[in-house]
């Protein structure tokens, strides 16, 4: 986030997209809340009529994947009305012209037939935007789990950088992170593209200095990332797999592939705090203690680093995963220093990454959470980015075109499958599903369906459906709703016995790598309600494996 | 913009700020008045009145909590008139609720009995049998409501209507027999509720506290509190694990103070609630390997990591370092993560390691 949590509630406009803040970050969208009871004025773009479209002044219920036409369009009333910020764009940009010339394309009336969103609306929301002067805008996975994905922030930040609603307080383009740590592991490079503090490897330089620190010459070879390592497993340039605090069974798109591709490997450790799913392919499985049980930090979405620390002890033999990653070292013959814990760890990767060199264990514990960068000893904690002027000389706008979702419906999978979070449950749900009132208030996996679709199949509220896709077949409840549009049927992939991940594609983001679990075509048939009880419902993933 | 002035607390001239209340005021010199409907991130009630000050020129003292300061406003809080009010008005509610602090505390802090043994009470009242009510059959698993605590000082129904906005919960019925309720007085998990806890944390008085914190029985003063980052979503909310040290368990979560931490205070479900998974009988325990039957069986560490080590030194010399991948977690720490990409970069020599950074 180029801005801090705390100044959500001083915003005067806040256009939120592809975020269902109220289940995936409560306390975001309580700010959020607070902010309308001040007056702000809200727009919420998403397919579904999430929770906070009850108190939005706009809801721009877009088809799912058209998001770089609707942002274009915003685009164009900008551009058309005279709306930019030319004082700023001029001093603080790059490129300005071509995106505009992009967005001239993308006029409002025809957005409105491919979004679905009515052109006044787009208008109107593009001017409130523009004209208000503490406007952020808030992002999540609705944005990035596309094949579009980078062009879908690029769409975003194109917005940005026109109207200048950067480097002031409550305006800014905030991606709002999904877990704990997500933010905490790319500040640390578990990235092949990045070392610790967003140091690139693919820079000689860069790696010379860690290979002298660590006493081990870099390697000049790419990594890959998840998505081409998880296709790397399938087709044997992968052979062993380390695999720590991840459920990948469950998390990874097209998993029916991935399975076949764990089976294939010579080698797998799985390290977890429970045997999760993907432990069903594991040589070795190494129990690990849980975030009550350790010491160490993590960085929220607004780049804050907060101390974790350990309140009991773990159970059994479980260990820190830290003290397990120090013996594996050990173990295959990487000398170590004698840490005598996670705060010395720390105060390794600061002394090497400038960004954090000023954060320590023992400055967070007297001055609480440190928001990154800190670049000294005597460097205060950064609220938020961009303050004086766009980091890295000047903004770069890039002009982006519209690109269809990889899967597009056809007569034989004619609804658009999307998926996500609920409040209840998080991620694999191997924490909240141990949770008794948890599993109460929402106990088994649900597709949506929109009234008049459920009525055309002839689904009843409550009824056993199977959700189809070109890649697997998934048995679980229909919750009719109008939440969803009309030919648009969503899930949420906690549920391990109706794998919804066994119907999303594996299809990445041309950038990133992240795979497309907001689109793919799907059709609900419906069961032989008398045969399909409750008993069969966990069955669904071996057919599909198979399939 | 805001124009200030002065005020006059206790003798001491203050800046004041328009609009700011006189509570607001004291607070920040440091001068205590104390309050029990009153909570920072919701509207004043002005409904217990122990924060009744004297205001000169006026016959009737104020809600300190309610009442905006004016310049040139002459305040005192420490004069023999106040201290009776707060004596009095600490017997009364006191009077309406349980009056034995023992039994009202298992494990539900009560500001109400903190305040009535810091500023004492007005000698022994009566208990006023009030008839408050519950709600019939609520079977939610986490907010249990005893209606004999409750002094109706709206705390719960206010963070639910302004900070949590879902409304689930409101004050029925009139006098004594003011009480909590739902729509219909459906259970709670039949409303907008949705489980976050706040009313729980602002009760003061145990009204509204946790099942399962009740259920363990200790009271909250015998538990340690330790301070630590949730490991769910991205916000970063601090969370206080309320530790028994000599059971070695987390009885329950509470969120610091508001005005203190990036999270004001509040919690979700998730943070407040779904902890029972630290202590569940399905965690890990020890390290297993896969033996020649194919079937994962327990092992010791020892054999374990030498299992690791074999394994993934085999695959390096027989198919080079790139064949290994290292999938590294954003539930673990930074720390944590660091070494992951060390053990890749600097134990192997590969950059074939990531997470799953988009969920
Ligand atoms: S738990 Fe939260 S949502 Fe439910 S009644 Fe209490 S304050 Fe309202
Ligand atoms: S339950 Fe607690 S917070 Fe709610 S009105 Fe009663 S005493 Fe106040
Ligand atoms: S705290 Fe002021 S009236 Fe209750």
């Amino acid at each position: 986030m180029t801005n801090s949590i705390p100044e959500i509630r001083e915003a005067d406009f806040l256009f939120v997209i592809g975020s269902n803040t109220t289940e995936a970050h409560p306390i975001i969208a309580m700010e959020m809340k607070r902010a309308v009871q001040r007056g702000a004025r809200l727009a919420v773009a998403d397919p579904r009529a999430i929770w906070l479209t009850e108190i939005a002044d706009w809801h721009l219920q877009l088809k799912p994947g058209s998001d770089v036409w609707l942002l274009n369009a915003m685009a164009h009333v900008i551009v058309t009305e005279g709306l930019e910020n030319r004082q700023w764009l001029e001093a603080n940009t790059e490129n300005f012209d071509a995106v505009r010339e992009t967005v001239l394309r993308y006029s409002p009336e025809e957005a409105e037939t491919v979004t679905g969103v009515p052109a006044q609306a787009i208008r109107e929301v593009a001017r409130a935007y523009a004209s208000t002067e503490k406007a952020g805008i808030y992002y999540t996975l609705g944005i990035t789990e596309h094949t579009c994905g980078t062009d879908n922030v690029y769409a975003l930040s194109n917005l940005v950088l026109m109207t200048g609603h950067l480097g002031l307080r409550s305006s800014g383009l905030n991606p709002l992170r999904g877990q704990n740590n997500v933010q905490g592991a790319n500040d640390s490079g578990a990235s092949p593209v990045f070392y610790p503090g967003y140091q690139r490897a693919a820079d000689p330089e860069v790696r010379e200095k860690f290979g002298a620190a660590w006493g081990v010459e870099q390697s000049d070879t790419t990594g890959l990332n998840l998505n081409e390592m998880m296709k790397a497993m399938g087709d044997g340039r992968l052979r062993g797999l380390y695999l720590m605090g991840e459920d990948i069974v469950i998390s990874e798109p097209n998993v029916g592939r991935v399975e076949k591709a764990l089976n294939e490997l010579d080698f797998v450790v799985v390290q977890d705090i429970f045997f999760n799913e993907s432990c069903r392919f594991a040589d070795v499985v190494l129990p690990a203690a849980c975030f009550a049980e350790k010491d160490g930090v993590f960085t929220n979405s607004d780049r804050r680093v907060q101390l974790v620390n350990r309140a009991v002890e773990a159970p059994g033999q479980a260990r820190p995963d830290w003290e397990i990653l120090l013996d594996v070292m050990k173990r295959v013959g990487l000398k170590q220093p004698e840490y005598s814990g996670p705060s010395e760890i720390y105060s390794e990767m600061a002394s090497l990454a400038p960004k954090f060199a000023g954060i320590s264990h023992r400055r967070i514990g007297r001055e609480g959470g440190l928001q990154w960068p800190v670049t000294s000893e005597d460097d205060s904690s950064t609220e938020y980015l961009h303050k004086d002027g766009v980091l890295r000389g000047k903004g770069l706008f890039q002009p982006v075109e519209y690109s269809p979702p990889f899967e597009e419906t056809d007569p034989e999978y004619p609804l658009i499958l999307s998926t996500g979070r609920t409040l209840y449950h998080y991620n694999a749900a191997t924490q909240t599903r141990r949770s008794e009132g948890l599993t109460t208030k929402q106990p088994e996996a649900f597709v949506e369906i929109h009234p008049s679709n459920a009525r055309k199949l002839g689904v009843q509220d409550g009824q056993l459906v199977d959700v189809v896709s070109r890649r697997g077949r998934v048995r679980c409840r229909a919750m009719i709703s109008r939440q969803v549009r009309r030919q648009a049927i969503w899930m949420p992939f906690h549920f391990p016995e109706a794998r919804t991940n066994y119907l999303t594609t594996d299809a990445g983001d041309k950038v990133t790598g992240t795979g497309e679990y907001k689109v793919c075509a799907a059709r609900i048939e419906t069961v032989d309600q008398a045969a399909a009880t409750q008993a069969s419902f966990p069955g669904s993933y071996a057919a599909a494996v198979e399939g | 913009m805001t124009e200030s002035g002065f005020v006059i607390i206790d003798g001491n001239e203050l800046t004041c700020e328009e609009g700011e209340t006189i509570l607001q005021a004291a607070r920040r010199a440091e001068i205590e008045i104390p309050t029990l409907c009153h909570d920072d991130r919701l509207t004043p009630a002005g409904a217990c009145r122990i924060c009744l000050v004297e205001i000169e020129g006026s016959n009737l003292m104020q809600p300190a909590c309610a009442t905006r300061v004016s310049p040139g406003m002459v305040v005192r809080t420490v004069t023999p008139r106040v201290d009776r009010n707060r004596q009095f008005i600490l017997s009364l509610h006191l009077a309406d609720t349980i009056q034995d602090r023992n039994l009202a505390e298992d494990n539900s802090p009560s500001r109400l009995h903190d305040l009535a043994e810091r500023y004492g009470t007005s000698g022994q009242w009566t208990p006023v049998s009030s008839p408050r009510q519950g709600r019939p059959s609520d079977d939610n698993p986490y907010n249990q409501f005893r209606p004999d605590r409750c002094i109706a000082c709206s705390l719960c129904t206010r963070y639910c209507d302004q900070v949590e906005a879902v409304s689930a919960i409101t004050l029925a019925f009139k006098g004594a027999r003011t009480t909590i309720s739902t729509a219909d007085e459906r259970p709670l998990t039949d409303t907008t509720c949705e489980l976050c806890g706040g009313c729980i944390d602002v009760c003061p008085t145990g009204a509204m506290t946790e099942k399962a914190a009740l259920a363990w029985g200790k009271p909250e003063r015998e538990l340690e509190k330790v301070r630590t980052t949730c490991n769910f979503c991205g916000v970063g909310c601090q969370l206080d694990l309320n530790v028994d040290r000599s059971a070695n368990r987390v009885v329950k979560v509470t969120s610091p103070p508001s005005g203190t931490t990036v999270n004001d205070g509040n919690l979700c479900v998730k943070g407040r609630f779904a902890n029972d998974f630290i202590h569940h009988s399905d965690r890990l325990q020890e390290p297993l390997i896969r033996n020649e039957a194919g079937e994962l069986v327990p092992a010791t560490w020892d054999e374990a990591l030498e299992r690791v080590s074999e394994g993934l030194l085999g695959v390096a010399e027989e198919h080079g370092s790139d064949a290994l991948a290292f999938i590294s977690s954003s539930r673990c720490t930074g720390e944590e993560n660091y070494l992951m990409q060390k053990l890749a970069r600097a134990g192997f020599r590969t950059h074939n390691v990531h997470q799953c950074a988009a969920t």
